[in-house]
């Protein structure tokens, strides 16, 4: 009944004041909508962890990511069994690599695959289904068998494929599939929604001699693993370690390259944690942000009640002068906190709920082309996230509803009621308001900083001249199906197998250059925009000491008569042509940059580079023939991304895979349209695929940044607007607070203008004091997340002089207005504020 | 004596030697609709070297009629002469200048600045005038603690000191610019009857040096110890007498 009353009191005096209300409200409820939106961002990339039916959870077992290129590395299966057997740390592993299979062709039974489709293939070891504790819904799952060499190829389905191309048709088991144009036969369809390990469309086994070499090899497989039930996570790696340092005693000389020069290989970390170690830095300094946000709402919140509790100053101590119960007091008090809190965590429900649905569209959007979203990544407002919500509400219910009681019960209630004046502001009372202050500034230079950072960056990565034409541009890759256009190194067969790779490419493109359509084509095993990372050259003569003081460049292999279609222009020397293409030689073509830092003197061509890494340099130099105008491979904000580009002919390589763009004319549908025929016109086996505007492939890689950029960018309006108003009502509570102390400086005769420099220089001091520990946590953390994007110095120079200037320009506007206001008072009203 | 209850026009003092003169001074409140009289034609002078303390109940207007004579209010009508200048209607910072320079206050509730060290709030006045240096200063400043009692409490903070304590040490910090006017606002209201004592015994003495004070009260104790007493009502002046117990021990 008591607390009824309470409650209808703390409702009565809310209703009273309904802007305040609702101001309030919504700054918790943006607060807790941000806080648990990005938990469950969190939890569901990384922080929940993947048990896949079973009690323990599943771990990544690989090469240390290799961050020059950022690329997960897989592991030398030897070395990985051997660790397993001399450690006996996982209760079971299993190895997997991801590719691409084109299934079905023209003599498929099924009228959706005559023209083959390329399909997200896993190859796997056989143990992949009981690992995940999942059995196929129709067939069977991998035996032994099936990896024993000279097996028939089968595949396992899963089910959104069985029901796409086969309609769902149960009797497919046991039919025959073409995989990569070779006979293969059905064997099993798993259930809904499993595409495990990450996003496979289909499963193949991978063979016995792959996964259980007898001696080292160049393999790189991923594995999935789980540790015993008495081993953690940190014990485990620090077995691997000790192995590591075993093995490096032994390995092999050509095998040295295993392991990383700090002296690791192998590393167990949790699975979803793995795929995403590139982002993961970035998402840890978003979880920073969204709580130094929480703070803000926090600081806010409390000040606006302490605010409310100053107005009620004299009320209050009324009541205590009555006899009131402190404990009732604070109770009464926490009411309207709670009421508060508990609807803007409602609303913060609704947000996040609103937040997490953008998201996951936001995901679907960005995997669209290539269809590789991690099966994990469909976030949802879990049991968790709610626990965290009501976990954060009542926190908030005790900062926001305690701090104000207490202060309003440590007052001098005598004298409240004595005189009714405040006096002058305490020192506590003072120190209190200043900490707030700088806390907002500390808080809101961070949050605003590190938004910018990213923000500015992803824009200046967008506008970023890549050196090439993208507009009337159409990209795809392209597949040769290994088992017609095979690899067969080390044999009489290697030049003549590289000849008829690169050459089926060649037909594709004349081919495509005849048609209509396009003006010209061009093949590179990874267009500029794209691709990534970089390795040491030596210059014949210049080499340097150690091989990493070497200069550094990525090397992209090229079909002749690729430039016109990129827009890229021959400098110096001349193009690739007919003289590249003998066996034994190896010409290479190097950008601008290169000869203009390295051969100043305009004499790069004719001279001598060759590849150069750790272990050595290699035995072939290649001699440069010609200099091409700059291009620019991978993103401009990805730190594995280079300026310095080295080009190989196709000739000398014969990739299997590579990627067209062509410069079409008209309609873009019909040039996919044209590409597609073109490529099925030279050779129906040839797989194509990811077909896509020029733009839209080199905004692929940065879409995943963006989109957090802009989770940043909704985070920086929250902060810019909590800040604003937080310092603004922090400030003008303080002034406030001090109209009697102005009215006595001014009895004194203190000029106004004196008076209103005093609360300059004391904005300036908390401006001083805010701003270096904002900026020195901002640039702590934005170099925290400069080893996975590059941070342009224009987004440094707008974040670290932009930022500081509008925080400055906040903090003087909300101390001259009150100032100004309370200076406008006559000094005899000042001395008697209350 | 002079008395007259009739008249708010009431002038004892000579003209010639006259430190304030108000003359035909209004003062009006406005508050939604209402007008109210706070101060109502009153004609008043103040010689140089006088003790003079204003009395009347609560809401009367005395608190107006000080907080106009220490230019920390603007009257609505009438004039205001100090030291032979019109500062009727001087702009904010031609009145801060006076007010620093040539006015001190008391008051009840002591107004020190609770930041401020006992040293630094007796020399804030002194902060603003820009023709004292430094040196000179703290001259001033220790010799106004000195005349009332308090250097050895210089480094404390007005939270360490009791309230007869803290209101000497703002009568040393009105005494401290040497200003032509004390302006004291009940500067006893806060204080026990001891400290009450001390405080008046320490303005008379500083009368009795040559001060000029000019001293609201309800307390007719203390109004009596001021050689001259006026009595508000209503906002007119309706009595200006001399004490007949001047100097007396108000205990």
């Amino acid at each position: 009944m008591i607390k009824s009353i309470e409650l209808k009191y703390s409702l009565r005096m809310l209703l009273k004041k309904p802007l305040f209300t609702a101001l309030t409200i919504l700054i918790v409820a943006i607060g807790l909508g941000l806080t648990v939106y990005s938990f469950s961002l969190l939890n569901s990339l990384v922080f929940n962890p993947l048990h896949l039916n079973k009690n323990s959870q599943v771990m990544a077992l690989e090469a240390q990511f290799d961050h020059n290129h950022l690329l997960r590395m897989g592991a030398d299966p030897y070395h990985v069994n051997l660790a397993a057997e001399q450690l006996g740390i996982f209760s079971e592993y299993g190895y997997y690599t991801e590719d691409t299979t084109f299934i079905g062709g023209t003599s498929s039974k099924h009228s959706a695959l005559f023209n083959a489709k390329k399909m997200n293939a896993t190859y796997t070891s056989w143990n992949i289904f009981s690992f995940a504790g999942v059995n196929p819904i129709h067939g069977r799952g991998f035996l032994p068998e099936d990896f024993a060499e000279g097996a028939e190829p089968v595949v396992v389905l899963s089910y959104e494929v069985w029901q796409d191309y086969f309609g769902g048709d149960p009797a497919i088991i046991n039919q025959e599939l073409a995989l990569d144009a070779e006979p293969g036969r059905i064997i099993g369809v798993m259930p809904e929604g499993f595409v495990f390990p990450q996003h496979a469309q289909i499963w193949q086994p991978l063979r016995d001699s792959t996964v259980n070499p007898t001696k080292a090899s160049y393999t790189r497989l991923y594995a999935f693993a789980r540790l015993k039930d008495n081993v953690d996570l940190t014990a485990a790696q620090t077995a691997l370690d000790g192995f590591t340092k075993e093995l490096a005693t032994t390995i092999e000389e050509n095998f040295k390259w295993r392991i990383a020069e700090n002296g690791k290989y192998l590393t167990v970390q949790p699975y979803k944690q793995a795929a995403i170690t590139q982002y993961y830095n970035i998402f840890i300094a978003l979880l920073v942000v969204v709580f130094l946000i929480l703070l803000l709402a926090c600081i806010n919140v409390s000040n606006l009640l302490l605010a409310r509790v100053n107005e009620r100053i004299k009320e209050v101590a009324i009541r205590i002068a009555l006899g009131i119960p402190r404990k009732k007091l604070v109770v009464q008090m926490l009411w309207e906190s709670v009421v508060i809190c508990v609807i803007g965590g409602a609303l913060a429900l609704l947000f996040a709920a609103y937040g997490i649905e953008l998201t996951n569209q936001m995901f679907n959007q960005t995997f669209a082309v290539n269809d590789q979203k991690p099966f994990w990544w469909t976030l949802t407002v879990d049991g968790q996230g709610l626990m965290i919500l009501v976990a954060a509400v009542v926190v908030m219910i005790l900062v926001t509803g305690l701090f104000p009681a207490i202060k309003a019960l440590n007052n001098d209630f005598n004298a409240v009621i004595r005189d009714g004046t405040r006096g002058a502001l305490g020192k506590r009372a003072a120190t209190t308001g200043k900490v707030l202050v700088i806390s907002e500034i500390v808080l809101s230079c961070v949050v605003l900083v590190l938004a910018t950072l990213l923000l500015s960056t992803g824009y200046f990565a967008s506008q970023a001249d890549y050196g090439v034409k993208t507009d009337n541009r159409l990209t795809a890759q392209l597949q040769l199906p290994p088992e017609k256009y095979p690899v067969r190194r080390a044999t009489d067969f290697e030049y003549q197998d590289r000849v008829t790779r690169a050459n089926v490419y060649y037909d594709i493109k004349a081919a495509l250059e005849s048609m209509p359509n396009f003006k010209a084509a061009a093949m590179m095993s990874q267009l500029p925009g794209t691709g990534e990372g970089t390795s040491y050259f030596e210059i014949e003569g210049r080499a340097a000491e150690v091989y990493n003081e070497n200069p550094y460049s990525n090397n992209e292999v090229i079909a002749r008569g690729s430039w016109d279609a990129l827009g890229m222009k021959i400098i110096q020397g001349r193009g690739f042509d007919h003289r590249d293409t003998e066996d034994g030689v190896f010409n290479l073509i190097i950008n601008e940059s290169i000869a203009r830092d390295f051969f100043p003197d305009g004499d790069a061509v004719g001279k001598r580079i060759r590849r150069v890494g750790r272990n050595g340099a290699s035995d072939t130099w290649n001699i440069i023939v010609g200099v091409v105008s700059d291009t620019y491979h991978g993103s401009t904000m990805r730190s594995s991304s280079a300026s310095y580009n080295s080009y190989h002919p196709n000739d000398n390589i014969g990739m299997m895979r590579t990627y067209v763009a062509v410069h079409y004319t008209g309609d873009e549908k019909d040039a996919i349209a044209a590409l597609t025929q073109a490529v099925s016109n030279v050779d129906p086996d040839v797989g194509i695929y990811h077909v896509q505007s020029y733009d839209n492939l080199i905004q692929q890689p940065m879409m995943l940044l963006l989109s957090v950029s802009k989770i940043f960018l909704f985070c920086g309006i929250i902060a810019v607007t909590l800040a604003a108003s937080g310092i603004y009502a922090m400030s003008a509570n303080n002034i406030i607070q001090r109209t009697q102390e102005i009215g006595i400086r001014r009895a004194m005769g203190a000029p106004d203008k004196k008076i209103m420099q005093m609360f300059l220089k004391q904005a300036g001091l908390q401006l001083t004091i805010g701003l270096a520990l904002g900026i020195a946590m901002a640039v702590a953390l934005s170099s925290y997340m400069s080893n996975t994007i590059v941070i342009n110095p224009e987004s440094y120079g707008l974040a670290l002089i932009g930022i500081p200037s509008l925080i400055i320009f906040m903090v003087l506007i909300a101390t001259f207005i009150p100032t100004r206001t309370v200076l406008q008072l006559e000094p005899s009203d000042a001395l008697h504020y209350d | 004596m002079k008395k007259n209850s009739n008249n708010s026009s009431i002038n004892n003092s000579d003209g010639n030697n006259a430190l304030v003169s108000l003359n035909a001074l209004d003062k009006v409140f406005y508050t939604d609709d209402i007008e109210t009289h706070a101060l109502d034609k009153i004609d008043f002078s103040i010689n140089k070297g006088e003790y003079i303390s204003i009395s009347g109940p609560s809401g009367c207007g005395k608190s107006t009629l000080l907080s106009i004579l220490g230019l920390l209010d603007t009257p609505t009508g009438g004039q205001f002469v100090l030291a032979g200048h019109d500062v009727t209607t001087l702009d904010k910072d031609e009145r801060a200048k006076i007010r620093n320079e040539k006015i001190g206050f008391i008051f009840q509730a002591f107004n020190l600045i609770s930041d401020l060290t006992i040293e630094e709030n007796v020399e804030l006045p002194l902060s603003y005038r820009s023709d004292i240096s430094k040196l000179e200063r703290r001259k001033m400043v220790k010799d106004a603690l000195a005349q009332v009692d308090m250097s050895h409490r210089a480094n404390h903070f007005p939270s360490q000191l009791s309230g007869g304590q803290q209101q000497r040490v703002a009568v040393a910090r009105a005494i401290a610019g040497k200003p032509d006017i004390l302006l004291a606002d009940e500067p006893t209201g806060n204080l026990d009857s001891k400290n009450a004592g001390a405080v008046m015994e320490l303005l008379d003495k500083l009368h009795a040096n040559g001060a000029t004070i000019c001293m609201v009260t309800h307390d007719p104790r203390s109004a009596s110890r001021a050689g001259r007493i006026v009595e508000i009502f209503d906002g007119k002046l309706v009595a200006d007498r001399q004490s007949e117990t001047p100097n007396a021990i108000a205990v």
